[in-house]
């Protein structure tokens, strides 16, 4: 903050610090001996010492460990010596009882501090040096000590009372436990001890893993009323009754808030946050988890939790934009935007240790990224021109400041708001004062200024070296070449011959390129270690492996569990690293879904859900479900489809517009076009496009599905006309907001409809463009599934045309079975065996297998999919033939089947009446 | 209401009791009304009344309507019965403690009172113990002021003095003055709901009391809490009400509450003081000057409200009564915030803003809740050009209390200084909500609009629109407004805001540039509407002007003239069909 307002933050000698004193004292008392009294070997001497130097390090803290705490980890480290350090540390601390006690602790204190000639020492006394880590805190403290007016005197005399009172009251019954213990084996061995510790150790961690199930079942099924009583009765619900064991023995004083704070802080029980560093680190983490986890993380009881953090510390900005997060993940606008100003207000966007101050002499404040956060706020919440306008000014003022990061970001955030809202829309906004990239001048299509701004803003973050944002802007470049040609689709002139299609390669190339982000941060983790999580991490490992750690006292694999190496964790990935990374496999997912490679899809869908569901956030891993549960019912039916969907329900919280509520309709919708329950599907359809446009925003791809869905169901109810006619208006909308992977499909809607309403002639022309367009997004599957209808139109032209219609479904073929899915495939048969009947010059008593092995094939596949009406096609198909070649049990079989169908088929108004009702 | 001599007796027991208790604001309130009171003429000797006589003149010529002192009937007003005093028996060793507690020996006084069970020497114990604690609690603030600003100082006699109160309250061993002290110290706790049903007793029981009056004033922050309240008709109700109602912003309200007290009351300062406070609300500066210049004779040594008066100042441009008044109170009381913010606001009007910083900074240190410094420093750190500061200090203002449009307003002007028009947009909605009535809040958000940024002209004539109807005294709205519809294309509008400016600046005779702007406008505009008759009148009114719009009137007029005399058969027909 540039404001001059603050209070330095200062060193102030607190009850923790003098106890750290008292340990420095007794790990350096001035002694003749390499190995001083109390201590029986060097490792135990070096133990502490590390101990020691990991505690100095995070003394700047806003919450310090309370005596009891410090001593339960002494008890850790000291092993043998803890019964000792501890007696003395606390006979010394309760020995402070005057002010002048004080000054004579503090001068004892200069007494370990080797001189300024402390080079000259002699070798086997330990002294020291002023100069390192400890003597330096050391001489902090005292000098902090000095510096206090008598007043701060007396404070300090009545902290150390307190400080030493609570540890008291709740260290007796652990002592109590203590002495039953030792009274029932005197005579116990150390190694005995150590399994004891071990034993209490298991139960504790096993109590925290009790603990975090018990959180996560909470933050997933927490409904309102729960969040309504947390709220009235204050903190003390979110105590559940095992911590209560935890707190037992805490005194209820002025202390008793910052005590909740730590028992609220982390569900793991043991672990207490402490430094500045830490509840940053924390602060991080909560962030995560919230975009992590959206509206399902619980929205009151973190609030109370930042309340009251607030409270400790006030002058902890973060804790705004926690807030801000909080309540923009529960679709809480207002206070949301309250919460972004009073961050952006009070921190001025120079706050956070993510935060790299500025090389130049820039102190004004970098409220640009404010604007950027507001932008993207104004597009959560769906408001995608406000969100251009504050993106445009964010742009402008971070040029101003010339502030190359964030004008990255911004450049970054505009383009992806401009590929996810419909193009038509923003073509008045785009105006005349807008973006740097004025030199392109506004006559371009809103796509071209797109692709103009992801490779400009692809530049930009190569050249500041911001690796993810790189990554980011590789993946929405994929995302553009995806579904966009480079040049318009229709152009006239010189240019015309020039080739009109996507380019998968440059899809593949941006997806790779985005992935070797991931080996670039196992070179150089080190960039990284701001990561909240790693601040965290040093302590939980204190605890975990002591078992080990006593038993192996000088193996060097040891280092692992030191608290000296707070600061040097080996860094793994940062978890945002991890969801871009696993963001590129969702994004082939979606290519290979598009170019109709089914077994590809498949496989990046079960890589993100097996490797990043970690990492991902909810929304994502629903999204990997959802594909892995479609292409269950495309290629296994609608049973395994949806018990898988059922497991799927139950990961993910069913809210609203969630990808699993939008799954299940689509395959609700299928199935009850497949069995012929019309009306079912009608009503399905229509909750489809309630769901399209919501409150907030249009969903462009939700509503072109929808209407989609509902041309089907037209055209299932034989009402051609109608069914056109929405189709036809669908392809107009497409055609206006460039949906042209869409127009595609929509194209063959009206070739089938036409087809169906036997209007073959008209239906080609559609057909062939379907085509086309297949062809220039390589859209392959629904390229072939194009060339079928292709062939049932020349075959529904007449018999002659055989060949044609059969020359077309050989050369579909390979596609259809290798990636098609059951229905497809089961047309694709049925459409071959007419061919071979419909053919004068075809014998079936000749050659019966080819016509009746692909309809065997193509009856049992349309029955997995209970597709009644292709099923009893199939089975008259088969009938015929059979009874053409005179085998009557067999015709009678295939005509009981058929029936069967038929009759399924019929009763289906019944059914559906029936299912209706409930 | 009770008439005079009844109020100014209850008011004389009152002030007996509550100097009895130690309550000394409490008392000094209760007997400046007293003297508040028109004394009865026949009683006194002229030199008594004489000081009351002498300004009243001054105070008619701003009552605009005269208002009788007879209360809207209807109304009964409860007489509370004087409460008796209880003991008499240990009277010796309260005399004692009183006698301490006046040299604010404040544990002292509760020591020697630790064994006594009288109502009154439990209040004052408990009392002492309160102040004591507050005295501690201030003088640990200053001494501990920890990193990251952490100030978890508190009282540390609220929680026994909790327990006692709450067993007394349950036994019913309670008298209104502990209940107050109980409200108060539940109040310090948190425990709103529960202060405001225990001062409502305390004060339906015992209504003199005014510093429990105000306790239940500042836990009353929305109207709706107001009405929740159960309170029985006293005249002290219609105080607190008055004093609510300024609080919430309901100025008018509150200006005829205090009106009306203003009749039975007729000398009071505090009443006089009050309404000068609301009058500044409403921006009637002049009257303001007067009832503070007023007040200042009768009470030259005053402090308090005095904040108010170099606010008006410093509008006014008065350098030396600004510095005079900030002479006068550094001589009374140098630390008071209020002295502070003066003087703070004299340096600003000088133009010297690190000096008025530094004093904006010492009455912020003196009392960190005093909101118009907050405000006021941002200002400062807006002229020094330190934009991030000020916004911290805007936001402060903002965060202790919600409702000042002004920290809003200064919020806005911030970041639109940094160039960030759109993100300043949010606070002015801010502040135009909270204070829809203050045309300068509608004008700056319009500029913002009008930016070249922003560009959204529309919005910015629907702002200069609203502007121009709440009583724009710099006359920027109608000239911008017409201005704007002019470049937008749309002659008719801008032809009618340039004819209303017009007649505007006649009225308040002005000139300038503006003048010229409007005839030569209209002039233009109407002879293309073929008004030759209306056009004349701008171009022979352009005339007077020297410049070259004089010449391009003389061309226009004989454009004119030429137009009616080659065709004037057309023109009959035209216009007498």
């Amino acid at each position: 903050m540039a404001g001059a307002l603050k209070p330095p933050s200062a060193f102030a000698i607190t009850p923790h610090k003098v106890s750290l004193c008292i340990l420095v004292q007794i790990y350096a008392s001035p002694s003749q001996v390499s190995v001083p009294f109390p201590f029986s070997s060097v490792s135990q001497h070096n133990r502490l010492g590390l101990y020691l130097l990991a505690l100095t390090k995070s003394c700047d803290d806003i919450l310090e460990p309370k005596l009891d705490q410090l001593i339960s980890q002494l008890r850790e480290i000291g092993g043998l010596l803890d019964h000792w350090l501890t007696d003395h540390l606390t006979s010394r601390l309760s020995s402070l009882s005057s002010p002048d006690d004080l000054f004579n602790f503090f001068n004892d204190m200069r007494g370990i501090l080797g001189g300024p000639d402390s080079g000259v020492m002699e070798d086997d006394q330990v002294i020291l040096d002023p100069n390192s880590n400890l003597g330096m805190f050391l001489r902090r403290c005292i000098l902090a000590f000095n510096l206090l007016t008598f007043e701060g005197i007396c404070h300090l005399l009545t902290n150390i009372g307190i400080y030493c009172k609570e540890a008291i009251s709740s260290c007796s019954s652990y002592e109590l436990r203590r002495l039953d213990d030792s009274g029932n084996d005197l005579e116990s061995l150390s190694e005995y001890e150590n399994m004891d510790l071990n034993l209490v150790f298991k139960k504790i961690n096993e109590e925290m893993e009790a603990r975090k199930r018990a959180t996560e079942r909470v933050s997933f099924h927490l409904h309102l009323p729960k969040e309504l009583s947390t709220l009235v009765e204050d903190i003390e619900v979110f105590a559940d009754p095992k911590s209560e064991h935890y707190d037992k023995g805490r005194e209820s004083s002025s202390y008793a808030s910052s005590g909740d704070l730590l028992r609220d802080f982390d569900p793991n029980g043991g672990v207490f946050l402490r430094t500045n560093w830490q509840i940053q680190g924390y602060l991080t983490e909560q962030a995560d988890a919230i975009e992590k986890h959206g509206s399902s993380f619980t929205l009151n009881a973190f609030e109370l939790t930042l309340r009251q953090l607030q409270k400790l510390a006030p002058e902890l900005h973060r804790v705004h934009f926690l807030r801000y997060l909080n309540s923009l993940y529960h679709d809480d606008y207002f206070s949301a935007l309250e919460n972004l100003h009073r961050y952006f207000d009070y921190s001025a966007g120079i706050e956070g240790f993510d935060f790299v101050p500025p090389t130049g002499c820039n102190s004004f404040g970098r409220y640009e990224i404010a604007l950027l956060c507001l932008g993207m706020m104004h597009f959560h919440f769906g408001h995608p021109k406000q969100a251009l306008e504050v993106l445009t000014e964010a742009v402008r003022v971070s040029q101003q400041h010339s502030n190359d990061t964030c004008l990255a970001y911004t450049l970054a955030a505009i383009s992806n708001l401009l590929s996810e809202i419909g193009f038509s829309t923003t073509s008045g906004i785009l105006g005349s004062p807008f973006s740097p990239m004025t030199s392109v001048g506004t006559s371009l299509s809103v796509q071209q200024q797109l692709f103009v701004l992801l490779k400009g803003s692809l530049k930009r973050a190569e050249s500041l070296k911001l690796k993810q944002l790189v990554a980011a802007n590789h993946l929405s470049m994929a995302k553009f070449d995806l579904t966009h040609v480079q040049r318009p689709l229709l152009s006239f002139g010189p240019k015309a011959s020039m080739k009109l299609r996507t380019c998968p390669i440059s899809v593949c190339k941006e997806l790779r390129l985005g992935y070797h982000l991931i080996s670039e941060f196992c070179c150089e983790g080190s960039t990284m270690t701001t990561d909240g999580a790693f601040s965290t991490a040093w302590l939980k490992n204190l605890q975990k492996p002591m078992g080990s750690l006593v038993l192996s006292q000088d193996n060097s694999s040891r280092n692992n569990s030191n608290p000296f190496l707070f600061c040097a964790q080996p860094s793994s990935i940062p978890g945002s690293v991890l969801q871009l990374v696993g963001s590129s496999y969702l994004h082939r997912a979606t290519a290979w879904e598009i170019y109709g490679s089914a077994p590809l899809a498949r496989v990046n869908a079960l890589v993100y859900a097996t490797c990043f569901a970690d990492a991902s956030s909810s929304s994502d891993a629903a999204l990997v479900h959802v594909k892995l549960v479609q292409h269950l019912a495309v290629f296994k039916g609608y049973k395994e489809a949806f018990a898988a969907l059922k497991i799927a329900e139950e990961k993910f919280l069913c809210v609203s517009k969630s990808w699993i509520l939008i799954l299940k309709l689509q395959l609700l919708h299928e199935r009850a076009l497949h069995r012929g329950h019309l009306k079912l599907a009608q009503q399905v359809c229509d909750e489809l496009g309630v769901l399209a446009s919501s409150v907030t925003a249009v969903d462009m791809d939700l509503k072109t599905e929808a209407s989609l869905r509902h041309a089907r169901t037209l055209l299932a109810a034989k009402q051609f006309s109608q069914a056109a006619a929405v189709a036809h208006s669908l392809f107009c909308m497409c055609y206006k907001f460039n949906l042209q992977v869409e127009s595609a499909s929509v194209l063959l809607l009206l070739a089938e409809i036409h087809m169906k309403s036997g209007n073959a002639v008209v239906g080609l022309p559609y057909a062939l463009a379907s085509l086309s367009y297949c062809q220039s997004f390589n859209l392959d599957l629904l390229r072939a599934s194009a060339t079928l209808t292709l062939a049932e139109l020349w075959l529904s032209l007449g018999s002659n045309h055989t060949k044609t219609a059969l020359s077309l479904i050989h050369g579909a073929f390979p596609m259809i079975l290798g990636h098609g899915g059951l229905e497809l495939s089961g047309r694709a048969y049925i459409t071959e065996a007419k061919c071979y009947l419909s053919d004068p010059n075809f014998s079936v008593s000749d050659n019966p297998e080819v016509v009746l092995d692909p309809l065997r094939q193509a009856s049992d596949e349309l029955q997995a999919l209970e597709y009644h009406e292709l099923a009893a096609e199939a089975f008259y198909l088969m009938a015929i033939v059979f009874d053409k070649l005179g085998q009557l049990e067999k015709r009678e079989e295939a005509a009981a089947s058929f029936k069967n169908h038929i009759v399924a088929l019929e009763n289906s108004q019944n059914v559906e009446d029936l299912l209706l009702s409930v | 209401m009770s008439s005079k001599e009844s109020c100014r007796n209850e008011l004389r027991t009152a002030i007996r009791q509550l100097s009895d208790r130690c309550l000394y604001s409490a008392s000094k309130w209760a007997a400046e009304q007293l003297v508040g009171i028109e004394q009865d003429p026949a009683k006194f000797t002229p030199s008594n009344t004489r000081f009351q006589r002498g300004s009243s003149s001054i105070r008619r010529r701003f009552r605009t309507n005269e208002i009788t002192s007879t209360p809207p009937t209807g109304v009964a007003y409860v007489s509370t019965p004087v409460m008796e005093e209880d003991e008499v028996i240990h009277g010796d060793f309260y005399l004692l403690a009183k006698s301490y507690f006046d040299c604010r020996e404040y544990r002292r006084a509760a020591h020697v009172l630790r064994d006594q069970t009288g109502k009154k020497s439990v209040f004052l114990r408990c009392y002492a113990l309160y102040l004591a604690g507050e005295k501690r609690k201030e003088e640990e603030m200053i001494e501990l002021e920890g990193p990251l600003g952490k100030s978890d100082t508190v009282n540390r006699e609220l929680v026994s003095l909790e327990r006692e109160l709450s067993t007394l309250c349950k036994n019913n061993m309670i008298d209104p003055f502990g209940l107050y002290l109980y409200g108060l110290v539940l109040k310090e706790k948190g425990n709103e709901n529960l202060a405001r049903k225990v001062l409502v007793e305390s004060v339906n029981s015992y209504p003199w009391n005014w510093s429990a009056w105000s306790e239940l004033q500042s836990l009353c922050t929305t109207v709706d809490l107001l009405n929740s309240l159960n309170l029985s008709n006293h005249w002290m109700k219609e105080f607190f009400l008055a004093s609510v109602y300024q609080e919430l912003r309901m100025h008018n309200e509150s200006l005829v509450k205090y009106e009306n007290l203003q009749g039975n009351f007729t000398f009071s300062n505090y009443i006089q003081a009050q309404i000068a406070k609301a009058r500044y609300s409403l921006r009637e500066f002049e009257q303001v000057e007067v009832i503070f210049e007023d007040l200042l004779r009768n009470d030259p040594y005053r402090v308090e409200d005095m904040d108010t008066y170099s606010n008006v100042l410093y509008t006014k441009e008065c350098f030396s009564a600004l510095s005079y008044l900030a002479h006068r109170v550094i001589m009374t009381d140098k630390y008071r915030p209020e002295s502070c913010c003066i003087i703070g606001n004299y340096y600003s009007l000088k133009g010297q803003h690190e000096k008025s910083v530094m004093y904006f900074r010492r009455a912020l240190k003196l009392n960190k809740n005093y909101l118009s410094a907050w405000t006021l420093m941002g200002h400062e750190y807006v002229e020094m050009k330190n934009t991030p500061a000020a916004v911290d200090a805007y936001r402060r203002a903002v965060d202790i209390n919600p409702r000042d449009y002004r920290a809003w307003y200064g919020l806005g002007q911030a970041y639109e200084m940094m160039g960030m028009p759109h993100y300043a947009l949010h606070y002015f909605r801010k502040s135009v909500f909270f204070q829809p009535i203050d045309s300068r809040l509608w004008i700056a958000m319009a500029q913002c609009y009008e930016s070249e940024q922003l560009h959204m002209l529309e919005e910015a004539i629907k702002c200069y629109k609203r502007a121009a109807n709440c009583n724009d005294t710099e006359a920027i709205a109608l000239h911008r407004l017409a201005k704007l519809h002019r470049e937008l294309g749309h002659p008719e509008e801008a032809a009618f805001y340039y004819k209303k400016d017009l007649e505007r600046m006649e009225a308040e005779d002005r000139e300038g540039p503006n003048i010229v702007e409007a005839l030569m406008f209209l002039a233009t505009h109407y002879k293309a509407q073929k008004r030759f008759e209306e056009a004349e009148v701008y171009c022979t009114r352009l005339l007077d002007y020297t410049g070259p719009e004089r010449e391009t009137a003389k061309n226009l007029l004989r454009g004119m003239r030429i137009a009616q005399s080659s065709f004037p058969s057309m023109d009959v027909e035209h216009f007498h069909p």
